[in-house]
Formats: structure tokens, sequence, C-alpha cells
């Protein structure tokens, strides 16, 4: 297990730096730059500035420093701010994660809590009705549903207000972030508890007498858990690094939409920042899934 | 996992590359109104104007999204202008009625007899806002920052007509710190409306000197909440991309005046969220509102126009492709074709929908002539060509068409150009819906002759890349005043300028205009000393730029905005910067 693990970081690592590589490379070779504007800046101004963030050296040239830098800990500061990218990233994310951990647990609850019922009462009411509404959830794009929530509960019932400085909204960021992962999630437990609802041990399990409950819980669910978890690792890092539609409907300062406004500014720092994050993140996430997994199914085996 | 994470990137990289979006901050990219996920539109329902249920002593607001610099000196968008000026101030501020007034000056400048000489004597016990007392020494010390390269100021080249002293800037407080001097290479008749600009701005040396790595990141002093100031408010609490507090700030030299306790700003660029803050309630005051809902809102009493100085236009880029074979002359009776063609009553009742005034000259109706009078009126020196403009507001095909024959273009009976002599261009612009539907109105113009134009929406980095090298036919532009002087919109297309974006005198071809004279004759501007002639020279240079056909004028900027009816004393310059220092809540 360990030596697995190991092998797994270093591979990690490995993936990381190539994600590095093309990031920065694809991200210099788009048009554009940090530094240009509707009003352009003077050639002075631009010399200083190209040379303080070393735009004025080749590109390969600007890769090495950017990873000398990291290495010691140093993500640079925001071409357009200034402010300190580690930083920015962190707040954002702390703030992102606050939302994206309750609508884990949310999406992951009722998601499978639905799920198991949809399948155990297969063809009936319950299951229709969640089969119905899991599907609703799915197909609608999440600006649609931001934008509900609003018009609804900020405007129609008034319960929340859309802006203030005094009191953060946070239950509807949390149900619209959360309402796509748990139908998602609804219909993986669903489909794989049908599967192992059919497989011999729990025919066998309810042949010995097992108490249904038991034969659910320790021995449906437990199996039918393995699809979930492959979506969860990603969707987890997904939902925490922040949704760009939602942050923006319910002005959020969350990590998600810097990761598509730094590319349209073009701020180089940030875009490494964000996405050595995210890769990170994602790394990490899907090798706890890795374990979880054999947690959940001792007849996996690492090799 | 790797997939994922490289499908993720490469993903959001093409959605860069293809879609985009246009920057708000970008100053003069204001109108049309929504650039911004027009796809996001709510069925929010346009409320009626009420009042809102709000504590007397605070305004709540939305400008736009996050501010990229708070420091005046490094400012360089609208709202960031709007945030500077109700958090700092200089010698001299705009009244309500436009006017240049003094503020932390005691009374008008003295300037001397050839209007090089500035001294301007400051009110007594000034202060920042954490007590320190301010001095002319502070002015000097700023002013000197902002126009240092190495400070990176987008607008310090605004010192550039300040004499120097070696590399310094001649400017000098005196001993005792009551009086400031500085002297200029030439007169200049805006050198009042510079002194209200944010770059004109002091900002205290102890706390800029302060922040770590402040030689390499000037800004860094004003990058979280709680910086000194010396305007109206200073700065208490600040959630990156979501909020600002800003509280009074009892030292300002005009506290009394100051009803106000707080500002609350939202900082949002989404249309639709911005609107629904503002009819639920939880807003005051609204900068901006979607596209497809001026036309409902603009009925209701709340829904506000404000006048500004600046032009949106269409550039040709000169060396284009369209013009190979041609003389310079006839190629600028092709683009002279256009503004016939163009039906600008149309853009603007359809498309920009707050009553802009369409464009009969490149410089905006209003900005002054540098010499006491408005520069597009007809006075004893210059009468323009067609009433107050270039040209009649009325399209007019057969004009068109005869400028077109002259460049050589060929047309049938019914004035459609012959499948002998074809005409095709492309039109770049960034996303956003309303510059989209500007181009589709021009489309729709230019096919009544037989004209077929192809429309490239760009995302706005790329957009912003190929219109500065000159990669285009036919571009969207737009600029919006700094100062309220015809040189800020002329000086743009000299040859040398970084705003030269339809690429005149840059690698001339044969179809190209002779852009030295022009060149010439903005140098003159710049350093004549007598205003009349300069005045005269800014038309002729104006009259130079409008004979190349090169600049399209669409339609002044105006500047739409939504103010709850128990909200007084907020008011706008013609730069679209908004104080809210002597606002009143009722």
């Amino acid at each position: 297990m360990l030596k697995y693990v190991l092998k797994r970081i270093g591979l990690a690592i490995v993936s990381l730096f190539i994600i590095c590589a093309i990031t920065f490379f694809a991200m210099n070779a788009i048009p554009g730059g940090p530094f240009n504007g509707e009003k352009a800046k003077t050639e002075a101004v631009l010399e200083v500035l190209n040379a303080r963030y070393n735009l004025d050296k080749p590109v390969p040239v600007q890769f090495y420093y950017y990873m000398r830098n990291l290495l010691h800990g140093d993500m640079g500061v925001s071409l357009t701010t200034g402010r300190d990218i580690k930083t920015t990233i962190f707040e954002s994310f702390g703030i992102s994660a606050k939302l994206g951990i309750r609508a884990v647990i949310v999406a992951l609850i009722f998601g499978i809590i639905f799920g198991s019922i949809a399948a155990l009462m297969r063809n009936k009411l319950p299951d229709r009705l969640i089969v119905f509404f899991s599907t609703l959830a799915t197909a609608m794009p999440s600006f649609v549903l931001g934008s509900w929530l609003l018009l609804i509960f900020c405007l129609k019932l008034k319960w929340v207000p859309v802006f203030s400085v005094q009191e953060q909204n946070i239950v509807l960021p949390v149900i619209a972030l959360s309402l796509y992962p748990m139908a998602y999630i609804t219909r993986l437990t669903k489909t794989s508890m049908l599967d192992v609802l059919g497989q011999d041990y729990i025919r066998t399990a309810r042949a010995k007498g097992v108490p249904a409950l038991k034969v659910i819980f320790k021995h449906a669910l437990r199996n039918s858990l393995i699809p979930v978890i492959t979506y969860v690792g990603p969707m987890t890092a997904g939902i925490l690094t922040g949704s760009l539609v939602i942050e923006k409907i319910f002005t959020i300062g969350g990590l998600g939409s810097k990761f598509v406004d730094c590319i349209t500014k073009r701020d180089y720092t940030m875009i490494m920042g964000t996405t050595i994050f995210l890769a990170t993140l994602m790394v990490i996430m899907n090798l706890i899934c890795d374990i979880l997994y054999k947690i959940v199914d001792p007849r996996i085996k690492f090799e | 996992m790797k997939k994922l994470t490289a499908t993720l990137l490469a993903g959001t990289m093409a959605v860069s590359l293809l879609a985009g979006c246009g920057s708000t901050a970008a100053p003069a990219d204001t109108a049309p109104a929504a650039d911004a996920s027009a796809e996001t539109t709510a069925d929010a329902p346009a409320a009626e104007a009420e009042t809102s249920g709000n504590p007397s002593n605070v305004l709540r607001l939305c400008l736009a999204s996050e501010p990229d610099h708070l420091d005046p000196a490094l400012n360089s968008s609208v709202d960031g202008a709007c945030l500077a000026s109700n958090s700092f101030v200089g010698l001299y501020t705009s009244a309500e009625d436009g006017s240049i007034v003094p503020a932390l000056a005691d009374g008008e400048p003295e300037v001397s007899e050839d209007g090089l000489t500035y001294t301007v004597t400051m009110k007594d016990g000034l202060k920042w806002s954490d007590g320190t007392e301010l001095t002319a020494k502070d002015f000097e010390y700023s002013w000197k920052r902002a126009a240092d390269p190495k400070t990176a100021s987008d607008y310090g080249y605004l010192f550039d007509l300040f004499a120097r002293n070696g590399d310094e800037l001649d400017v000098t407080a005196s001993e005792d710190g009551k009086t400031i001097t500085w002297n200029l290479t030439a007169p200049c008749p805006y050198m009042m409306s510079l002194l209200a600009f944010p770059v004109f701005m002091p900002v205290p040396q102890f706390a800029v000197e302060a922040a770590p790595d402040w030689e390499t990141n000037p800004g860094a002093w004003a990058m979280e909440a709680g910086f000194v100031s010396n305007g109206a408010f200073t700065l208490k609490e600040w959630n990156h991309d979501e909020s600002m507090v800003y509280v009074k700030n009892p030292n300002f030299y005009d506290a009394d005046n100051v009803k106000l306790e707080e500002l609350h700003f939202m900082l949002s660029a989404d249309d639709t969220a911005i609107l629904a803050a503002y009819n639920a309630g939880d807003l005051d005051y609204i900068d901006s509102v979607p596209n497809d809902e001026i036309s409902t809102l603009k009925e209701q009493p709340d829904f506000k126009v404000a006048e500004n100085l600046g032009t949106y236009y269409v550039a040709f880029n000169v060396n284009s492709k369209l013009f190979d074979g041609k003389t310079p002359e006839q190629a600028n009776a092709m683009r002279l074709a256009f503004n016939y063609l163009i039906d600008r009553d149309y853009i603007v009742e359809n498309i920009g929908q707050t009553n802009q005034q369409p464009a009969t000259s490149y410089i905006p109706a209003g900005m002054s002539d540098g010499n006491g009078g408005e520069f597009k009126a007809n006075d004893a020196d210059y009468t323009f060509p067609v009433e107050d403009g270039y040209y009649a507001l009325d399209t007019s095909i057969d004009e068109a068409v005869a400028l077109l024959k002259e460049a050589g273009y060929e047309f049938d009976e019914n004035n459609m150009l012959s499948d002998a002599t074809p005409l095709s261009i492309t039109y770049l612009t960034n996303d956003g819906s309303g510059h989209v539907a500007i181009a589709q109105a021009i489309q729709q113009d230019l096919a009544t002759v037989g004209i077929q134009m192809d429309i490239q929406q760009e995302d706005w980095q790329t957009f912003l890349n190929d219109r500065k090298n000159g990669n285009f036919d036919v571009a969207r532009e737009g600029w919006l005043a700094d100062y309220d002087d015809p040189i800020n919109m002329l000086e743009m297309f000299a040859s040398n300028s970084g705003n030269n974006d339809p690429q005149f005198g840059v690698n001339p071809t044969s179809a190209a205009p002779d852009w030295s004279k022009y060149d010439e004759l903005i140098t003159k501007i710049k350093a004549e000393t007598d205003l009349v002639a300069r005045e005269k020279m800014m038309h002729e240079a104006e009259d130079m730029l409008m004979a190349t056909g090169a600049v399209v004028p669409i339609y002044y900027y105006n500047d739409l905005y939504m103010q709850k009816t128990n909200v007084d004393g907020i008011y706008a310059t013609i730069f679209g910067t908004k104080y809210f220092m002597y606002a009143e809540v009722k």
C-alpha cells in the first residue's frame, strides 16, 4: 500500500510538471498579453513592466524562471493587480471550499439516499418521482437554476437579500452547486445498486435470512458505491474550486471565476497558479479515491 | 486524471480563444452596455421605481467588478476613477455643474503670463485619514512618483507636458509645505481638468514606502482595506470580488458636508445579478443594466442617462489589402462612402437605446476647444463642412455610390455593385451583444449597395492584439476622453502612438495616406502657445483625419445608470466619474 501511494505521488509530480509546461507554453501562444488595454500603455511603461515580470525574455527562459521560483514556493504576483498569487488563491479557495464542502455533503447524503430509494422501489411512484427530478436537475444549466433561485427567493419571496455586506448568502449557492451532483449521484447509485441487488451474494444473504436492512446497508450499498466514489473524487475537486456561473450570479469571490477571468485578462502568473492548484487538488482527490476503493471493496488489489 | 485536467485546461483555453468576453474594466468599452453574459438574463421583472428601505446614512451601489488598483496613480478604468475620486482628492475637484473647483487648493492657481508656471497655495490644516499632516510636499512626491516609468502608471504620460530637471519632474513644494509650483513646456488649456484627474491625486509616501516590495510592486500599499487616503471615504472592508465598505473620513477637508457614513459596494459585472439586487431593494445605485432590459427600464423615473465625452466609431486599417492597387485618393473615397451608408439613427435607437447623439464628427459634441468655446461648433475661426459636422446624418446611397465609383467600382442601374468589381470586407469586433448588433446593422446597411461584409468576433485580448497590430480591414473602436481637450483624441492617431490602430504612417502601402503632415501638426499643437492658433490646428487635424475616411464615427457615448428616487446628490462628470460624497438617502 505504502509503496503504491509513493509511486502514485511520484507519478503525480511528473504529471504536474507536464501540466505546468503545457499550460505555460499554451498560454504564451494565445494572442494578447497582460498589458494590453483599450488604451495603450506608453513604450516606457511597457518596457518597465515586461522587464519586471521577465516577459522580455524568450518563453523557455521565462518558464525556467517560473519553475525555479515555484520550487522556492513563490508563485509571483498577479500581472493585473500586483496581488500575491498564493494569497489570492488560498483566500478565494477558502471561500469556494466553504460553500463547496456543504454542497458536496448535501449532494452525497441526498444522492445516495434517493438513489437507494429509487433502486429499492423500482418502478414505483417514489422511483418515478426521483428519476423525473434527477433528470430535470441534470439537464438544467446552472445559470438557469441560479437565476431561478435568485428570482424566487430574493425577488419574489424576499427571504434573502441578493446583496448585503452584513450577511453572506450561503443557502442558495449551496443549493445551486449541489443539485447537479446530487442528481448525478442519485442516478449512479440507483444503477449500480440495481446491478448489485441482482448479484448472487445478495441472493445468498437473503436466503441465509440476513435482515433486509442489513442486506441493503452492509452488502448492497457498500458495493454499489464504487462508481459513486469514482465520480465523487473529481467532483469534489470541481465543486471545492468553485463554479464560475454560480459565483457570478451570487457575487461570491471564490476561485471558480478566477480560472476564467485570468485567461481573459492574460494574467499569466494567475493562470499558472490556478492551474497548478487545480491539478494538485485533482491528483490528491484521485489518490484518495483509489485508497477509498480499497476500503470499500477489499477485493481490489493495488498493483 | 491527467486526461481530465488536460481536457479542462484545453477547454478553458479554447473557450477563451473562441468565445471569451470583453473586459468590463476597459474604459472606452462602456457602451453598448451589456458586454457581459447576455445568456444569463433572468426573467427579472421590471419592478416599480420603488424606494429602498435603507438606513439613511448608508449608500449601497454597484459600479463594476473588482477594481484592479485603488492607488489613484495606477488606476486606468472608469469605475476605478470613481473609487479613487471618492477616497482621494487632489488640488481641485469636479463640482456638480461640471466646473473645476478648488479642493485642497486655496483658490485658483496663480499662472504666469506665458501660461507655463503654476503656483497653488494649499488650504490650512489638511490631514491624511490617519491624522498625519498633508502638505504640498505630498503632491510633489506623488506627481514625481506617478510620472516615473518605474511606477508604470497608465496615465503617467499626462505629466509629459511638465518641464523636467534632468529626469525629474519640475515640481517644487515650498519649504513650509504651503505652496506648490510647477513648470510646463507649453501652455496647457486643460490643466484644470487634469488637476481633478485621479493620477494627480496625492498618495501618502509613508504608507506607500512601508509596503513590502514597494519598489517593484508600487500598488502594494493599497491592495487591502485600511490604507491611508485623504478623500471623503476610507476603505474599511474589502472582500475581494464580493464587496467593499467605505466609511466616512473625519479628516476629509470638507467632512462637514458629507452626510453619508458608509458606502457599500457590490463588486459584480453580472448585469442580471446587479439589476436583481437593485430591484430587490438591496442597492440604491447601479451603473449598468442588461442590454435587453433597457427598453423596459427606460420608462421608469429612476432610469437616468448622463452625457459622456467620447465617441463610438469604426476604424479602417489604412494598410489593409482592401485598398491594394488604389491610389490614396481612391482609398479615401472608398472609406468615405461608409459615412453615407451607415444608418446611425437606427443604431442609436435600436441598439444603443439611450438617446445617444449620432456622430457627425470624430471629436464629440460638448468637448471644449481649449479656448473657451465648444470644439464642435461653428465660430468665427472655423466652419464645419456640413452644419456642425462632416456629413449629413441622412444616409445617401447616391453619394456613397458616387464615391465608390470614384474608387473604381462599377454599379448596375439599381445602384448595386456589379459582379465585375465585387467588394467584400471583414469587420472585427470583440464579443459583446451590443458590439455585434452594431456590426450586424452596418452589415445590412452595406448590403444595400451590394458590399459583402463578414463579421469576425474575437475574445477581448485577441481582439485588442489584432486591432493594435493592424490585422483587420475594419474594426469597432471607442474612446472615452480622459480630459476635456481635443488633443486627447487627436494625438492617438499620430504614427508613433500606441493607439494608432488604423496604422496611419506605419509602413504605409501605396494606398495609405501620407501622414507626416499630421504628425507634424500634432507636435506643433502640443507646443503651440497661442490658443487661437492651437484650436485652428486641431480643426485642421480633425479635417485631415476625417478626409481619409479611416475613422467612421457612429455616436457619442452616454452613460446610463439607475438611482432610487429617494437618493439625491450623486453627480457624474462627462468622463464618467461619479461623486458620491455629497449624496443623501432620504
